[in-house]
């Protein structure tokens, strides 16, 4: 077990998609652990009884989610080219997770989790839902000052974690919602909260995260 | 876009996810799962394990099972579990029956049910969960329509008490005799024949029981009168199936995207054991011996990292520590291990049989973990009666051993409610955990810790203790509290098993036919999850009996007559009933029957299993 510092630091663009919906955020945890054990890569671990491979990741997706836009880095004890870490990754890849990209970060960089700004959500309702009344509660929800919303017997404010919500056309073809919520450490917004607001219980519709918003860092910011 | 009925099922499941907890037991999608097209496959086979899927998948025969019969061309062997209580009632509801996880396909569709049965606190499940696919519960009720249901594990050496819900039983090893099965289905789906001529055609192959085919009678006081075949077909006793020589041992594992109970890669490295402890169910049904050689085990563990990408590795068997090469594997295991930063963990190890070299190894190699030791009984004089032979002196030096290899907790684990046992045999488990304790102090100072594990003596079809009564709930419960009074204080951790939960095991694993009544009427009395303490209840079961007009004490109090014909005797496990009755009496006198592989003493797997030995690789099986 190496004690020095790492060499490399490489941060990976992904998605999570349908058979990995009700994969935790402490389980993805482990399944990337396991994806890159996997992968042979020389991955660097964690000190102890029970080493761990060292990774983070940007930003906790809800149960039930997918998303086009995940992001995680890891770190390496030796350098590789970065065509032969993304063949790697993408062999080891378990179905619902799909490797888009791999790029090398600074190691001084600043965790993901704390250049996280906001996350964009796209909702498909599984009934077909009338645009005209979805408009009409967009409309009376973003007209509030203040949002009241009860979450396991917390209440907080969720109005100021809403920075746009409308009304949009999904790929099926059907009525459905794009927004983008906050999500900076300590606030943020969950859209299952909004669509609560609205009148949606959680077995209404499908969430995809379709992009995350960093702050500025020497990344370049997908299209 | 109109959707098939296959797609809306699959959005009616969709919808209740969210409902429930831990909906990522319900939707597959592993890591290395075999989904074949359905279309393309002759014989589907659903692989049932009626406890939920963090349990089920965990199970290696399950694991080994649905690789063996996916890598057949012809075949789709598919899972399922049971749905915890939320998803069943959301099931339900939503008017959703059982599904597989790779298909998304209602357990009616498949040709073959094969239900795992491991252990009898599951059979309300397996009800339940028939009921909740839509399969008639009764053999008899069931027609051309309904699947095969088929039964296996190590809880069906005494098949009875499930036979009615049976439509035949695997006996034994599974990995020859169920692709047989599916090779007898295939040439009789293809025929125009009833099926009651798929259940003679199965009663044919060696190692099936089809309980349909056999009648059993009664005497008035409610012992087994006969048991006699219906059929020429039917060939009694059913000998059990075993295999002469263990194939490679699975690599391919599933990668669960939830955390399940066990996640690990684990290699069965020997099968059955010599050490005759005339309790162990599984050291009597699994014989004879069959170990694997150390480069088949390095390889199928390294294959097994490489495919799941697990950090720990498992080197499962009765008593590891017999494995005659041992330290070998041990030592191969090194390298793999510290390359990978890998743990490893190591059960069933024998206090007498290892040596200073394994512990050495052990600990350079898990060094956080804690160590386990079964004495199973706190005097000299009770562990001769119950045949596993240990000197207090020998078993006060392995733990001074432990303990000065740097292991700061030890586990212990013990049986209370064993023939013959006096309080004073219970007072004695208490002095030796203090005693251990000490010791641990002495060597590894104030972090030493111990733990007393208790569980209580369950009489089991097959073994010397056959015909002993279980020992009555209320002085069960005083030993409990003599030891839970006897440690107060003294900083042994003490964990005991709940004596209602116990009492149920004993009245399922020596029941007969007749009780499958009584298991129907718990059921419908609610009962399920009977392995769950915060499920298990007890009065469904009572309740159950008394509808039934049968006495629960018959099964689990009444000392059976050597000359009694047991409601498990027409399966033959390979031991012979009077090497039982021979060593039942030599356990009334106190003497012991050391380790078989230095000396014979004709308990009846040779002679069950002459020719198959044959045929098994040299040392034939370790019997001398």
């Amino acid at each position: 077990m190496s004690t020095e510092t790492p060499i490399s630091r490489i941060r990976v663009r992904y998605t999570k998609g349908e058979s990995l919906r009700f994969t935790g955020h402490l389980d993805l945890q482990r399944l990337w652990e396991r994806l890159l054990r996997r992968s042979g890569l020389p991955i660097r671990y964690t000190q102890g009884y029970h080493p761990r491979a060292r990774l983070n990741l940007a930003s906790a997706l809800p149960l039930g989610f997918v998303s086009d836009d995940e992001r995680l880095d890891f770190w390496m004890d030796e350098s590789r080219p970065l065509e032969e870490i993304l063949d790697q990754l993408r062999c080891s890849a378990p179905p619902g997770l799909e490797i888009q990209s791999v790029r090398m970060v600074d190691l001084g960089e600043d965790a993901l989790q704390v250049r996280m700004k906001a996350s964009e959500f796209v909702v498909a309702f599984y009934d077909p839902q009338d645009r005209e009344v979805l408009m009409r509660k967009v409309n009376s929800l973003l007209a509030q000052e203040e949002i009241q919303h009860v979450r396991r017997k917390k209440v907080y404010d969720l109005r100021p974690l809403i920075l746009n919500l409308e009304v949009i056309t999904v790929p099926s073809g059907d009525t459905g919602l794009w927004m983008r919520l906050l999500a900076e450490p300590g606030a943020t917004g969950r859209p299952d909260d909004l669509l609560e607001e609205l009148g949606y219980p959680n077995t209404a519709y499908l969430i995809r995260r379709t992009q995350l918003i960093l702050a500025e860092g020497n990344e370049c910011t997908p299209p | 876009m109109p959707f098939t009925h296959q797609e809306h099922f699959r959005q009616q499941v969709e919808r209740i996810l969210p409902t429930v907890a831990k909906p990522g037991r319900y939707v597959g999608g592993e890591l290395n799962q075999t989904v074949k097209p359905w279309d393309a496959v002759q014989t589907h086979v659903a692989l049932v394990f009626p406890d939920i899927y963090d349990l089920g998948q965990s199970n290696l025969g399950m694991a080994l099972l649905y690789d063996l019969l996916n890598q057949r061309a012809d075949v789709a062997a598919e899972r399922a579990f049971a749905p915890w209580v939320d998803m069943e009632a959301a099931m339900r509801t939503a008017g959703i029956p059982l599904f597989s996880l790779e298909n998304k396909r209602p357990l009616l569709d498949f040709e073959i049910v094969g239900v795992s049965l491991p252990y009898e606190t599951l059979y309300t499940n397996f009800l339940n969960l028939l009921d909740l696919a839509g399969i008639p519960l009764y053999s008899e009720q069931r027609t051309i329509e309904h699947p095969l249901v088929i039964a296996g594990g190590q809880a069906v050496y005494n098949p009875e008490p499930v036979a009615p819900f049976v439509d035949a039983f695997a006996i034994g090893e599974g990995e020859e005799v169920l692709l047989e099965i599916v090779d007898a289905h295939q040439s009789w789906a293809e025929s125009t024949q009833s099926r009651q001529d798929l259940l003679i055609r199965l009663a044919g192959i060696p190692g099936v029981y089809v309980p349909a085919l056999v009648d059993v009678t009664y005497h008035p006081d409610g012992t087994i009168q006969s048991v006699h075949p219906r059929h020429p077909a039917v060939n009694l006793p059913v000998d059990k199936r075993i295999l002469a020589k263990l194939p490679p041992p699975l690599s391919r594992f599933l990668v669960p995207n939830i955390e399940v109970v066990q996640e690990r890669v684990s290699v069965e490295i020997m099968r059955g054991c010599t050490r005759g402890c005339r309790f162990c169910h599984a050291g009597m049904v699994n014989r004879p011996i069959r170990e694997r050689p150390v480069p088949e085990i390095l390889a199928a563990l390294e294959a097994g990292l490489d495919q799941t990408g697990y950090e720990e590795i498992s080197l499962l068997s009765l008593s590891s520590s017999d494995h005659s090469e041992i330290i070998a594997l041990i030592d191969g295991l090194k390298s793999l291990l510290t390359e990978r930063q890998v743990n490893i963990t190591l059960p069933s190890l024998r206090i007498e049989s290892f040596s200073e070299d394994l512990m050495d190894v052990l600990q350079s190699l898990s060094p956080g973990g804690g160590f386990t030791l079964a004495p199973e009984a706190g005097t000299e004089r009770m562990r001769n009666i119950i045949n596993k032979p240990l000197s207090d002196k020998e078993l006060m030096s392995t733990v001074r051993s432990v303990f000065e290899h740097g292991w700061k907790t030890l586990k212990l684990y013990f049986m209370i409610g064993h023939p013959q046992e006096t309080l004073s045999d219970v007072q004695a488990i208490a002095e030796v955990c203090q005693a251990v304790l000490q010791e641990g102090r002495r060597i590894a100072g104030g972090r030493a810790r111990v733990h007393a594990g208790v569980s209580t003596f369950i009489p089991k079809p097959h073994t010397p203790f056959q015909w002993v009564p279980f020992e009555d709930t209320e002085s069960i419960q005083t030993k409990i509290t003599l030891l839970q009074d006897a440690l107060r204080g003294s900083k042994v951790k003490l964990t005991w098993n709940d004596p209602q939960a116990s009492l149920l095991e004993a009245w399922l694993s020596r029941g007969d036919r007749r009780l499958a009544a009584v298991i129907h009427r718990a059921w419908e009395n609610g009962a399920r999850f009977d392995a769950w303490g915060d499920q298990f209840q007890i009065e469904p079961w009572r309740a159950a009996f008394a509808d039934s007009g049968l006495d629960p004490d018959f099964y689990s109090f009444r000392a059976r007559d050597l000359d009694e014909t047991l409601p498990w005797d027409h399966i033959n496990a390979g031991v012979r009933k009077a090497f039982l009755v021979r060593d039942y009496r030599y356990s009334l006198a106190g003497k012991i029957r050391p380790d078989c592989r230095g000396q014979c003493y004709a308990c009846g797997i040779l002679s069950s299993f002459d020719e198959l030995r044959l045929t098994g690789p040299d040392g034939g099986w370790k019997c001398p």
